[in-house]
C-alpha cells in the first residue's frame, strides 16, 4: 500500500523512476482493457444473459449454452471448419517446408529474396482479394482452371459450386495466401542453423538425405511446432474469403464458425448465442495455445 | 523453385490481364491470355465512376494510416517502460498483454459493437479505427528491440539532466529505427487489408474502405469479373508499393510475428 501511495507522491529517485515506468505502460494498458479485456468479461458474462424484449438483461444460466450446442447447424458449422484446417494446414506447412529448404540452397542472396518476395506475396495483399481472384479463377464457365481442364480434355468442375469441392477449393486459397509467411518463418530458421554442424555431419560421412532428416529437421522442429499452431489459429478463425465468395454456400456446405458467429450476431440480432460461440472460440484456440506450451517445454538446443 | 514461384505468381498475372480485357474478351472462346489492347483502361475508368472508389482508397489511407502512427506512439512509450523501468506490477501486467494474443478479436466484437453504437461511433472513422489503434505485436516488438538499446545511454542523458520524455525521443527513439519502420509498414499493411471489423460497423457508402469496395463489385448477380479484377488491382497497388519498399522490414515482422507464437 504504501508503495503504492509513494507512486503518486514519490520521495526518492527510485519512486520517481517508478512512476515514470508506470506512466510509459499507462496507455498501452488502458486501451488494451477497455478494447479486450472489458469486451472479453462482457462475451463471457453475455453468454449467460438473454436480452428480454424491451432491452432488459435476464441471466438464463447454461440455457443459451444448451441451445447452440443443441444446434445441428453449429456442429455442421464445426465440422465444416475443421474439414477445412485439416486439408489447408498439412499443405501449407509441408509446402512451405520444402520452398524454405529449395530457396535456402540457393546461392545468391539476391535470387533467394527475389523468389521469396513471389511466395510472399499473396500474403500481403487482403484476404478479400486473394479470395475474388480466385472466384475468377475457378469461374465455371470463364475460369482459367476450367480452361486449363478443357485443355487437358477433362470436364469442367464445378469448383466453388459444388458440396463436395468447395472446402478444397477454398482450401486451396488459404493456402496460397499463408505459404510465403510459413516460408519466410522456416527461412529464417534455417539460416540460424550453424554451418559447423553441416560439416561435422558429413565428416561424418553423412548424405544429404540423412542430413536433413538427422540434423535440419530437428532443428527446425520447434519453428514447425509453432508454424502449425499459427496455421491452426488462422484457419480456424477463417472468414473473409468464405464471406467473399461463397457467403457459406452452397447449401451450408463451406459456413464455417466465425461465418456462423457473424451471421448469429449481426444478422439476425442473436447476440446471447453468438456469445457462446465467441467463447467457445477463445476456448478452443485457448486450448490450441496451452498444447503448444506443452510441446514447447521440449526445446532444442543449439 | 522457379515453378513454383510462377504458379504463385500466376493468379496475379491473370487478374491483371482480366482487368484489361472486355466483357466479350473475357467469355471469347477458344480463351486469349493476352488482352486486345494493353492500353484498354475501360474498366478502371468504370470502377471509379460506378463507386465511389477513390474515397474508399483515401478512407482506407487514413485508418491504416492513423492505426500505424497511433501504434507506433503507444507501442513505444508502452516498450521503453517495459524494457527499462521496474515498477509495481510490471510481470503481471506484461503478461496480461501477451495474454491477450490468445484472445481472437472476434471473441470480444459483439461487446464491442454494442460499445461503438453505445458511443455514437458507428459509421464513424473513430469507430472503424476503435480496435487497430494499438496491437499487441507492436508493444511485444518495441519491448525486444528497445531491451537491447544499452542502458549507459540513458544514464549518461538522465545524468546531462534530461527528462524521461526527452530520453524517450532524443536517444530511446533513435537507437531503434528499423523496429520503427516494421511496424509501421506492417500495421499499415494490416488496417488496409482488414474486412471483419469495418463490416461490422460501416453502413455508409461513403465511409467504405477498400475491401468493403471491392465486395461491392460482387453483390450483383451477375459478376463482371473485368471490373472485379480492375477494383483489385487499385486496391492491392498501394500496398504493393509499401511492400515492396519496406520488404526488408516486413519479412523481419513476419519473423518476429512468428516469434511470438
Amino acid at each position: 500500500m504504501r508503495g503504492v501511495l509513494r507512486l503518486f507522491a514519490p520521495r526518492s529517485y527510485m519512486d520517481r523512476q517508478r512512476r515514470a515506468g508506470l506512466l510509459f505502460v499507462l496507455p498501452a494498458l488502458v486501451y488494451f482493457g477497455l478494447v479486450f479485456l472489458v469486451p472479453l468479461v462482457e462475451s463471457v458474462v453475455g453468454s449467460f444473459h438473454r436480452i428480454v424484449p424491451g432491452g432488459e438483461s435476464r441471466f438464463v444460466g447454461l440455457r443459451l449454452y444448451q441451445r447452440v450446442f443443441t444446434d445441428s447447424t453449429f456442429w455442421q458449422a464445426v465440422a465444416n471448419t475443421v474439414s477445412l484446417l485439416l486439408m489447408s494446414v498439412p499443405v501449407t506447412v509441408t509446402l512451405a517446408l520444402a520452398v524454405a529448404l529449395g530457396l535456402h540452397r540457393l546461392r545468391s542472396v539476391m535470387a533467394r529474396s527475389a523468389w521469396a518476395a513471389m511466395y510472399f506475396l499473396p500474403f500481403s495483399v487482403s484476404l478479400v482479394a486473394a479470395a475474388l481472384i480466385w472466384q475468377w479463377m475457378y469461374d465455371p464457365l470463364y475460369g482459367f482452371l476450367n480452361h486449363l481442364l478443357g485443355l487437358a480434355g477433362l470436364p469442367p468442375l464445378p469448383w466453388l459450386q459444388s458440396l463436395e469441392l468447395v472446402r478444397p477449393s477454398l482450401a486451396i486459397v488459404n493456402v496460397w495466401v499463408r505459404l510465403g509467411f510459413d516460408t519466410v518463418i522456416f527461412l529464417a530458421a534455417l539460416q540460424a542453423i550453424p554451418a559447423d554442424y553441416y560439416e561435422a555431419a558429413s565428416i561424418d560421412g553423412a548424405s544429404a538425405r540423412q542430413a536433413l532428416l538427422r540434423v535440419t529437421l530437428p532443428l527446425l522442429n520447434p519453428q514447425i511446432v509453432m508454424v502449425t499452431i499459427l496455421e491452426l489459429i488462422f484457419n480456424f478463425k477463417v472468414f473473409d474469403t468464405v464471406y467473399a465468395t461463397t457467403q457459406g454456400g452452397p447449401a451450408g456446405a463451406s459456413q464455417t464458425v466465425i461465418m456462423l458467429l457473424y451471421d448469429t450476431a449481426f444478422k439476425f440480432f442473436r447476440l446471447g448465442d453468438a456469445s457462446v460461440m465467441a467463447v467457445f472460440v477463445f476456448a478452443s484456440l485457448l486450448l490450441v495455445t496451452l498444447v503448444q506450451w506443452r510441446l514447447f517445454r521440449r526445446e532444442v538446443e543449439y | 523453385m522457379a515453378a513454383g514461384a510462377l504458379c504463385v505468381f500466376f493468379p496475379f498475372f491473370w487478374m491483371a490481364v482480366t482487368s484489361l480485357k472486355t466483357v466479350p474478351e473475357i467469355q471469347r472462346v477458344p480463351l486469349h491470355i493476352a488482352p486486345d489492347r494493353w492500353t484498354n483502361l475501360d474498366n478502371f475508368r468504370e470502377v471509379f465512376h460506378r463507386q465511389p472508389f477513390a474515397r474508399f482508397l483515401l478512407n482506407s489511407a487514413l485508418i491504416a494510416g492513423v492505426s500505424a502512427v497511433s501504434s507506433v506512439v503507444v507501442s513505444s512509450l508502452a516498450g521503453y517502460g517495459f524494457a527499462k523501468f521496474r515498477f509495481p506490477g510490471h510481470g503481471v501486467f506484461f503478461f496480461a498483454i501477451v495474454g491477450i494474443l490468445m484472445v481472437p478479436f472476434q471473441s470480444v466484437v459483439v461487446p464491442l459493437y454494442l460499445w461503438v453504437s453505445r458511443l455514437g461511433l458507428l459509421d464513424t472513422y473513430l469507430g472503424i479505427l476503435a480496435p487497430d489503434l494499438v496491437s499487441v505485436f507492436g508493444v511485444f516488438l518495441m519491448r525486444q528491440s528497445i531491451e537491447v538499446v544499452p542502458s549507459d545511454y540513458i544514464d549518461a542523458a538522465r545524468i546531462d539532466g534530461a527528462g524521461e520524455l526527452r530520453i524517450f525521443w532524443g536517444v530511446i527513439l533513435p537507437s531503434v529505427k528499423p523496429a520503427l519502420a516494421t511496424l509501421v509498414i506492417v500495421k499499415f499493411m494490416w488496417t488496409w487489408n482488414e474486412l471483419f471489423w469495418p463490416l461490422i460497423v460501416v453502413n455508409s457508402p461513403s465511409m467504405k474502405v477498400v475491401t468493403l469496395g471491392l465486395l461491392s463489385f460482387t453483390n450483383m448477380y451477375f459478376i463482371e469479373y473485368n471490373l472485379v479484377t480492375a477494383a483489385a488491382v487499385v486496391s492491392i497497388l498501394p500496398i504493393l508499393v509499401v511492400f515492396l519498399v519496406g520488404q526488408k522490414w516486413v519479412v523481419r515482422g513476419v519473423v518476429l510475428s512468428g516469434l511470438k507464437g
